[in-house]
């Protein structure tokens, strides 16, 4: 019923790091205190929180959707994979270059930092991206099914 | 009886019976009327989405609402504009060497995506259909472009794989 992908031990470091930036990232944004969003009570945070729970929607799907994609439908692994990757590197630029004046985050320590470790959660996903598209493919040459 | 096979190979050659599918000598694909018909609606929608942007920020086409533009949604659709540009050149120069197409196209779906929920939640509130009718067109459209996309991702042909036989 499941494949075994046979991936490098890097590859599932790499998901390991993504799948903690995710599960940490849900946590942060999840348990925002109520006072935290009342102080700074704006238009511009409000909106954020709303994008971001949009954001959290689509990543919690991903989270349950990706071992099911990589151990039952191993082929289109790369391709789910690569739009992750796409995806969230253009959140990445979208919130720097794009919506810097219009969304701001609320002041807490735990999503300050959450956002500043971006970049590595990226990384981790473009290497998955890259061993996924050009992993050799490991055949047995003596025993056919 | 070989010399028949040979002559009748070049005849159908001649007449062009040799039918991409049947050419192992061809080191290109062609890709269907569809997909090209597809990939043309895609660049011809890309283009004049762009071109709509310009003809909006330089104020040539009257809108209802004056104020539209001064939500600061001038600036994000100034950075969607060029971002789509560089991602659409991409996807022009991956047709054209038939080279990670799939790869760019999802990379564009992506982008596509990402930006309609922006733009529906961000935007949602203080922007109305009635605002500026000839993007508000392009807007209700987009899902169009975004089936247009996947449809080209799925009917795309990659490059044929050369098979040594040993």
């Amino acid at each position: 019923m499941f494949e075994n992908p046979q991936l490098s031990n890097f590859f599932w470091f790499s998901m390991s790091i993504a799948y903690a930036f995710c599960f940490s990232a849900l946590y942060t944004y999840s348990t925002v205190p109520e006072y935290t969003l009342e102080l700074y009570n704006n238009a511009q945070i409000n909106i954020t929180m709303k994008l971001a729970t949009v954001r959290l929607v689509i990543v919690a799907t991903a989270l349950l959707a990706y071992p099911i994609i990589l151990f039952r439908f191993f082929k289109y692994a790369k391709y789910f994979t690569v739009a992750l990757t796409a995806w969230a590197v253009t959140i990445y630029i979208d919130d720097i270059f794009v919506l810097s004046e219009i969304i701001k985050y609320p002041e807490s320590g735990l999503i300050s930092s959450i956002q500043s470790l971006r970049p590595i959660l990226i990384a981790s996903l473009l290497w998955m991206s890259v061993e996924l598209i050009y992993h050799p493919l490991r055949v047995n040459l003596y025993h056919e099914k | 009886m070989k010399n028949k096979k040979i002559n009748d190979l070049g005849l159908s050659t001649i007449l062009g019976n040799a039918s991409d599918e049947h050419s192992n000598d061809k080191k290109y694909v062609v890709q269907s009327s569809t997909f090209r018909l597809t990939f043309s609606f895609i660049n011809l929608y890309a283009l004049i989405l762009m071109a709509l942007f310009f003809i909006i920020k330089g104020n040539l086409v009257e809108g209802i609402n004056n104020n539209f533009l001064e939500t600061g949604f001038s600036s994000v659709l100034n950075a969607r504009a060029i971002l789509l540009l560089l991602l659409l050149i991409s996807l022009n120069i991956s047709a054209y060497f038939n080279y990670g197409f799939k790869y760019v196209c999802l990379i564009l779906l992506a982008y596509m995506i990402n930006s309609a929920i922006d733009n529906a939640v961000l935007f949602s509130g203080f922007m109305h259909i009635t605002d500026r009718p000839y993007f508000s067109a392009f807007s209700a459209t987009r899902p169009l472009f975004i089936i247009a996309l996947f449809w080209v991702l799925l009917i795309h042909k990659d490059n044929k794989k050369v098979v040594k036989s040993v």
